[in-house]
């Protein structure tokens, strides 16, 4: 994991020092909240529905078991038990009180975390795949390239103050897990024909109110030529961007209204003026970061673990779990587990401060200190020896963390909607839970088998509904909450947009339409096809039609009612 | 700067009878003024029956935004009901009215009756 060094260090308490004299001539009466909010943006901290909330960055979704109890410690010191993992891999507090922050973010800054870069209109937090350094299918451990960035951007004089925020996701794998063709800008470690290792870099994704999928404007940039290109795209983006109008302000709307061919070559001309060596990170600065990134010391073992064969054997549920939840590592004899944070009925993302401290030990005793957080508000332990499996799986059990749903119909990406988020217009975990409990049976969700249900509760889609295999979209109707869906959307390198059903429905017709939608997939389904591979297929038209006459029976049963 | 809070209500049609909601500067928690400054408690809100008082309570809402007590103060429509409480016609103030529908633990539901 990447460690401070002196600079980061001094740069962060600095920090927090500059807030805390913010937040006390707010206190004092001396700045004015019109004054004071584009301060405490700056920080991650926002103003909800009934309380601040505090946005915490975790750099790439990375984090170690120290940070883990130290965010135990202030959900229960300074918030209510307990903490919510977002879609951007961070995690927030809903219950700060504006006296307390200061001291949060102290403590924060005593184990190497912040707020910087979680809001406002700056480079944000990178993202990354929750699988970096440990997936098989990768070319290059993606999260050396997003550290390089957090590095280049924290504070970058050029950018603090962009037309709009910017959010940068890197994966280095063939499969992508971390969403790169709806980011601002996206980038794929790869290889040339030469074999040497540089990046696809796709500029112009994102969701929102606009979602558009990303273009690619370098097929191949050569790895130490990164930051100077980079640079290229947010000067051009910062100069060209729009400030007028806020809803067109992200990068991807001018990449649209500019034209792909015409934007690459505005990028290309603005990268053709810049002095690329004095912006590129020196190549033993780029060694520095990566050696903070390399693999821990694993164990030579035999691929295939006897005590893990026996312990499945007799032990249904532990089997159950390794079979739904464990993902391949590239080292013999280890895998990695992902935690989905969605026991059947509970808030997507939540995690208590018990919870918290149970896996912050689980984590630094099997898994080399270290855990992930994925973009599908889950965690992931990244690297588990196999023969310790039966007891991560015991220990995750007492802890109520061993829900053996990851990837699957109940495993829902849902954002805080309505009751928290300010901006909401409906409720969103509420429809997560309903719908969770209608999937319950296992049999049945292994049955459906992969299925990415995505939830928002506006039209910004923090719940990143557009590219939900099933997407859920809350708005308001008529003084009332109510529901779109769309089928076919996909965050990975088939990157699609889902399509809607038809009219929006009714919070308590959800689950059932859900039904009416899964119904459709199996009936259409053919061989071994996942539900999204059954919509590409198909299209989206058989699920309308079975849509359709979802909402005309339900329309029958009211009629009846009354 | 983007705006990070969708203040106001989203009631169409008729606004009165009104209460006034803000959020308390220190404790970011939703507050209701009252003949005497500003409560918690969603029971103890003061109602605005005629246009006169509603504008005279967004006044004092204003001022009281300006002295720093509160932020982003609106009047928000209500209906009331057979015991005489302000319940707030849209889904939205009546989550701040209540807290986290989620969380019945949690908010003002934890804390105070319900309005009857």
């Amino acid at each position: 994991m990447y460690r401070y060094d002196e600079f980061d260090e001094r740069f962060v308490r600095e920090r927090v020092a500059q807030f805390r004299g913010q937040v006390e001539r707010r206190l004092d009466g001396s700045l004015s909240e019109d004054e004071f909010k584009p301060l405490r943006l700056k920080n991650g901290l926002y103003l909800q529905l009934h309380a601040y909330m505090l946005r915490i960055a975790v750099p790439y979704g990375t984090l170690n078991s120290a940070q883990l109890r130290m965010l135990a410690h202030i959900a229960e010191t300074y918030d209510k038990g307990y903490g919510h993992f977002t879609t951007r891999q961070n995690l927030q507090f809903n219950w700060p009180k504006l006296k307390d922050v200061p001291t949060i973010l102290e403590l924060l800054a005593d184990v190497e975390m912040h707020c910087i870069q979680t809001s406002g209109n700056c480079i944000r937090n990178v993202t990354s795949d929750q699988f970096a350094g440990v997936a098989r299918d990768e070319v290059e451990d993606p999260r050396p390239t997003a550290e390089l960035i957090r590095q280049w951007s924290s504070l970058h004089p050029e950018f603090v103050w962009l037309p709009r925020k910017f959010k940068i996701a890197v994966t280095g794998a063939e499969h992508d897990r971390a969403a790169i063709m709806v980011h601002d800008i996206g980038l794929k470690l790869k290889r040339n024909d030469q074999g040497a290792v540089g990046y696809e870099v796709i500029v112009g994704g994102g969701l929102g109110r606009t979602p558009m999928i990303g273009k690619v404007v370098r097929e191949f940039l050569p790895k130490d030529e990164l930051l100077a290109y980079l640079e290229a795209v947010m000067r051009v983006y910062n100069s060209e961007g729009r400030r007028d109008n806020k809803f067109k302000a992200r990068v991807k709307i001018l990449v649209h209204e500019t034209g792909e061919e015409e934007f690459r070559a505005r990028v290309e001309e603005e990268y053709a003026k810049l002095d690329g060596p004095t912006i590129n990170a020196p190549e033993e600065e780029v060694e520095r970061i990566a050696a903070y990134f390399a693999a821990p010391t694993y164990e030579a073992l035999p691929d295939v673990s006897q005590v893990l064969d026996q312990a499945r054997a007799i032990d249904p549920e532990l089997d159950r779990f390794v079979e739904q939840n464990s993902f391949e590592h590239k080292q013999p004899g280890y895998i990695a587990l992902t935690i989905a944070l969605k026991e059947i009925g509970a808030v997507p993302g939540d995690m208590s401060a018990d919870q918290m401290r149970a896996f912050a030990d689980i984590a630094e005793k099997y898994s080399f200190d270290e855990f992930r957080v994925t973009h599908s508000q889950n965690l992931v332990l990244p690297h588990v020896k196999k023969d310790d499996l039966p007891a991560v799986h015991a220990a995750l059990k007492a802890a109520g963390l061993a829900s053996a749903n990851a990837g699957l119909i109940t495993d829902i990406i849902a954002c805080p909607g309505l009751d928290y988020c300010a901006l909401a217009t409906a409720k969103s975990i509420p429809i997560a839970q309903a719908i969770a409990k209608t999937f319950a049976d296992q049999e049945r969700q292994k049955a459906i088998g992969e299925l990415p249900i995505k939830i928002s509760g506006c039209i910004n889609a923090c719940g990143h509904h557009h590219v939900g295999a099933i997407g859920i979209l809350g708005l308001e109707k008529g003084g009332r909450e109510n529901y779109q869906i769309t089928v076919g959307g996909d965050a990975t390198e088939h990157a699609a947009l889902g399509e809607r059903l038809g009219p929006g429905i009714d919070a308590e017709d959800v689950p059932a339409a859900i039904e009416a939608i899964v119904e459709t997939y199996l009936a259409e389904k053919q061989g071994s096809e996942s539900f999204i591979e059954t919509v590409r297929r198909t299209g989206p038209e058989p699920f309308k039609t079975g849509f359709t006459a979802f909402i005309e029976s339900r329309a029958v049963e009211s009629e009846a009612a009354e | 700067m983007a705006k990070d809070h969708r203040a106001g209500s989203k009631v169409r049609g008729e606004k009165l009878p009104a209460i006034l909601m803000a959020s308390h500067l220190l404790e970011g928690d939703t507050v209701f003024k009252t003949d005497a400054g500003w409560t918690r408690d969603p029971s103890a809100a003061k109602i605005a029956h005629d246009a006169e008082t509603a504008a005279a309570m967004e006044a004092e809402g204003k001022a009281a935004a300006a002295a720093n007590l509160v932020i982003d103060p609106y009047l928000v429509p209500v209906d009331l009901t057979d015991g005489g409480l302000p319940v707030a016609k849209h889904f939205r103030d009546v989550m701040r009215q209540k807290g986290p529908s989620i969380h019945p633990d949690m908010g003002k539901q934890a804390e105070f009756p319900p309005l009857r």
